[in-house]
């Protein structure tokens, strides 16, 4: 039976409930995996929160994966804070019986991190990983909580304790998760940034275009019908009513006696009336002002951790295909790439003696493939990269989009030949699936002749724009 | 032979039957338009020439005191022209202007024009009125954002002479009683089509001419929308333009009724684009000829009137333009009458005789024109003589006719407070009103 472990802060206060206390740094000493959650007291929520984030920032996933649950007094600490916590239990109301509730409400997180591989010496150090594990870890739809305390408008409250200043930021983190289709995002809202600082708080303000002030004056105009004066609202108002100055008569309806036609700003700078104002964006953070249009605009996303992603998360990242891909034949960046396909290209255009071909292959449903294999995927790609090993050559250049899409270089390759060597590949492929797992993997597959007019970038496109999901 | 015959019926005439047979031309037309155009241009000249000095201290002044100078351009569906317009401002020997543009509710791209013109800095102040108000208060609008000492309205269909502005503002320094000074108009598209040549020719004879000669005698009762300058306080006493259409004229008479002088100078030029088509020259002409009814016989009837503030200039400026233009209109109708019942048998002498003489009358008027203007005209303006034969039938005909039919219908139908020149909410107020 798990039970709860008080972590000690630097507060002065005595520890507040009836619960086992460790210190910090005593924490490895802990058998952790008996520890159902661990208790912060909040009181202090400073001292509350360091303590969080070196829980997090551990290393051994049995220490920053396990729940954690807030002492709280009252609920004076902004709401991000509250929300990085699994949990929070009311010092004024706390007994046994919570604590125990708090046991089984956190129990399949334990549970799942109890059966992970190789978690008694396993040290995470890669952040995105642990991010990763921790998402993973709760089951949860990752939502973005607007905030004031951090230049980005918005944090990710949970994962916030993982990340000391120099770490790559949370959402820089996610993006790359997301990228090797490991997290699944979801929009949520855009934010603006200041291109200088990436701040999101900023200030649009209408601005004179003359002068730059913002110290404007709006008014509406007034047209009374009768005389055809034109003035503002202000020049009209006489006590409670609208007299026209020229005529003296009163406004009565408007569409009848009298309209609006339009507004007005006047700058109280430099007296310059315009209907146009300059928007002029002002960071609250580097006072720096700038056009809306030199802004930033991010995405914000809500993130769900994929097939892909929960594969990688229990067995780690050295399960992914492309890492085990990397390890037979080696992937060269999609930048390498580029420079490998320019230099093939003059090469052809320059001797005219010999023919290269560009392969595009993508495996359409990867996702089913990682829930199909679960703890057996690092076993079935070390077999798959030996199928692409056997087909492809040494001299062949390789690189990988995400874990489904891949672009070969097949060097004095004719198109025809590379048609018959891919086509072995998906026999191979496809007969590996439906001997070992009764499973069909769907293969898409196109090659082009490379040649100097070639546009690599648009080719990619196509294909992708045609093909990829 | 017609021509025999022509020159026999001459020389079997009386004194008494030229009278009899010519009296629209001999008593009215050639006494006050041919004989009084040379009589006051053979003074106005030789007058300017004397006054060379005097124009010389006023600008001399004017550049002294370098007043800002507000340009203002209300206009609908016009922001195809601004550019030229603002263009032309820029190239002004006077340079301390704003030039503030209002558009009455445009449903092109206008409003696109003139911000880029105003981001560029061609157009100090823009202002768009999301819905049409009418060009008084379109004019009214940019008024109140002005802030020049003097104002100078300009369509925005028009663009300047180079030293326009500076000429124009030079009789404001030369009599500080003056109120208003209207410009010169002259024909931009003269080229285009045979309506705009016959404009070209018609503009030099009555604007050119006939409002420097009305300036001279103090009768001048229409500063022209197109080119006029006013003085910034005046407008204020006046609180801007009233409901038009003919708004020019009105305001120009409530200067006058101010007790101040408005005068023409012909010096002070402004080229605008006439209507192409004969029958968009009698739309406009339709309305313009409807409002001397309006404003002349109905809003303004006061100034014939005794009164503690009658003004002698200022019934006689009414009185002339009322008598010559819209009692006399019926001459014709009674001269043909005349013709047809005792002299059916002279018909066709007469109408050629007739032809004749205002033919010569508009050659004489021409010469006139050219003798005011030589300095400002262009070698391609006097290629419009070869036209001023037509000239008797453009006005004798084509404009008599349109003008006969718009004082009727403004007579018995108040057709003005109907023109969609208004927006119909304007429209409908001020036939209401009687404004």
């Amino acid at each position: 039976m798990r039970k709860p472990w008080v972590i000690k802060t630097d507060n002065k206060h005595s520890v507040p409930v009836n619960v086992d206390c460790v210190a910090i740094d005593q924490i490895d000493s802990l058998p952790v995996e008996d520890v159902a959650y661990w208790l912060i007291d909040m009181r202090i929520w400073q001292d509350g929160w360091q303590t969080l984030c070196q829980v997090r920032r551990h290393l051994s996933p049995k220490v920053y994966l396990r729940p954690v649950v807030f002492l709280m007094e009252s609920m004076e600490m902004p709401a991000e804070i509250q929300k990085a916590a699994d949990g929070h239990i009311n010092l004024v109301s706390v007994d046994n019986a919570i604590l125990e509730d708090w046991v089984s409400r956190v129990e399949p997180v334990n549970h799942w991190i109890n059966h992970l591989a190789h978690v008694d010496e396993a040290q995470d150090t890669n952040i995105a990983f642990k991010v990763l594990r921790l998402i993973t870890s709760r089951n949860m739809e990752l939502e973005p909580v607007t905030t004031v305390r951090r230049n980005s408008g918005y944090v990710y409250p949970i994962l916030e304790p993982l990340f000391g200043k120099r770490d790559t930021g949370v959402m820089e983190t996610l993006s790359f998760l997301e990228s090797q289709h490991l997290l699944t995002g979801k929009y949520v809202s855009k934010a603006h940034y200041c291109s200088h600082c990436g701040s999101a708080f900023l200030n649009f303000k209408e601005s004179c275009p003359h002068c730059s002030s913002d110290d404007l004056a709006v008014d509406e105009l007034v047209h009374h019908f009768k005389c055809a004066y034109i003035a503002e609202m202000s020049e009209f108002k006489h006590g409670d009513h609208l007299q026209c100055p020229k005529c003296e008569r009163e406004l009565r309806h408007i569409g009848v006696d009298y309209d609006k036609p339009s507004m007005v700003f006047h700058c109280n700078q430099c007296s310059h009336t315009f209907q146009d104002p300059k928007i002029m964006v002002a960071c609250y953070n580097c006072g720096r002002s700038t056009e809306p249009e030199n802004q930033i605009v991010k995405v914000i996303q809500s993130y769900s951790v994929s097939a892909i992603g929960l594969n990688a998360a229990e067995y780690g990242l050295e399960a992914l295909f492309t890492n085990i891909l990397d390890s037979e034949l080696r992937l060269y960046s999609i930048n390498a790439f580029h420079d490998f396909f320019h230099v093939e290209a003059a090469r052809i255009s320059r001797y005219k003696i010999s023919s290269s071909s560009l392969a595009m292959i993508q495996f359409r449903d990867i996702d089913q493939l990682y829930i199909k294999l679960g703890g057996r995927a690092q076993e079935v790609f070390a077999e798959l990269s030996a199928i692409f090993k056997s087909v492809l050559r040494q001299s062949d250049i390789i690189t990988a989009r995400n874990e489904s899409i891949f672009f070969v270089i097949m060097t004095e390759t004719k198109k025809q030949e590379a048609y018959r060597a891919i086509e072995r590949l998906q026999e191979d492929v496809v007969a590996l699936f439906k001997n070992n797992l009764d499973f069909s993997p769907q293969l898409v597959i196109s090659i082009e002749a490379i040649d100097e007019q070639m546009d690599l970038e648009k080719t990619l496109e196509d294909f992708l724009g045609n093909h990829a999901v | 032979m017609p021509f025999e015959g022509v020159i026999n019926f001459v020389n079997g005439l009386s004194a008494g039957q030229i009278l009899a047979y010519f009296w629209p031309f001999f008593l009215l037309d050639m006494t006050r338009y041919l004989f009084l155009d040379v009589i006051v241009i053979l003074i106005y000249i030789p007058k300017r020439i004397l006054n060379k000095a005097r124009f010389l201290n006023a600008r001399k002044r004017l550049y002294k005191e370098l007043p800002l100078i507000s340009v203002i351009v209300p206009g609908k569906n016009e922001g195809k022209h601004i550019p030229r317009l603002a263009y032309s401002l820029d190239n002004q020997t006077y340079k301390n202007i704003e030039l503030i543009v209002v558009d009455d509710g445009s449903d092109d791209n206008t409003a696109t024009i003139c911000r880029e013109l105003e981001r560029k800095g061609k157009i100090q102040c823009f202002i768009r009125n999301e819905v049409r108000g009418g060009k008084a208060s379109a004019a009214n609008t940019a008024l109140k954002y002005s802030n020049g000492k003097y104002v100078i309205h300009i369509d925005a269909d028009s663009h300047l002479a180079y030293d326009a502005v500076e000429t124009i503002l030079l009789p404001f320094y030369m009599n500080p009683n003056i109120g208003a000074v209207g410009g010169d108009v002259r024909v931009a598209n003269a080229e285009e089509t045979f309506a705009t040549r016959m404009q070209a020719i018609e503009y030099l004879k009555s604007i050119s001419t006939g409002r420097t000669i009305s300036s001279e005698l103090n009768i001048l009762r229409i500063i022209a929308g197109a080119h006029g300058a006013f003085r910034r306080d005046v407008l204020d006493r006046l609180y801007g333009w009233d409901v038009g259409p003919g708004l020019d004229g009105d305001i120009t008479l409530k200067i006058r009724k101010l007790g101040f002088r408005v005068v023409h100078e012909p010096m002070a030029i402004c080229y605008t684009n006439v209507p192409t088509t004969f029958w968009r020259l009698a739309k406009q002409r339709f309305r313009w000829d409807r409002s001397m009814v309006r404003f002349r016989v109905r809003k303004h009837r006061d100034v014939l009137f005794p009164s503690a503030q009658f003004n002698f200039a200022n019934f006689m400026a009414t009185a002339e333009n009322i008598f010559f233009n819209i009692i006399l209109d019926i001459k014709w109708c009674i001269y043909f009458i005349q013709m047809v019942v005792f002299y059916p048998d002279q018909l066709e002498y007469i109408f050629i005789i007739n032809y004749f003489l205002y033919l010569m009358a508009n050659i004489l008027e021409f010469v006139v024109a050219c003798a005011l203007l030589h300095l400002s005209l262009r070698p391609r303006d006097y290629f419009l003589a070869v036209f001023i034969p037509l000239i008797p039938f453009y006005t004798g005909l084509f404009l008599r006719i349109v003008r006969t039919y718009a004082y009727l219908m403004e007579f018995l139908y108040g057709a003005s407070y109907m023109d969609k020149w208004n927006p119909w909410k304007v429209s409908r107020i001020a036939k209401r009103e009687k404004l």
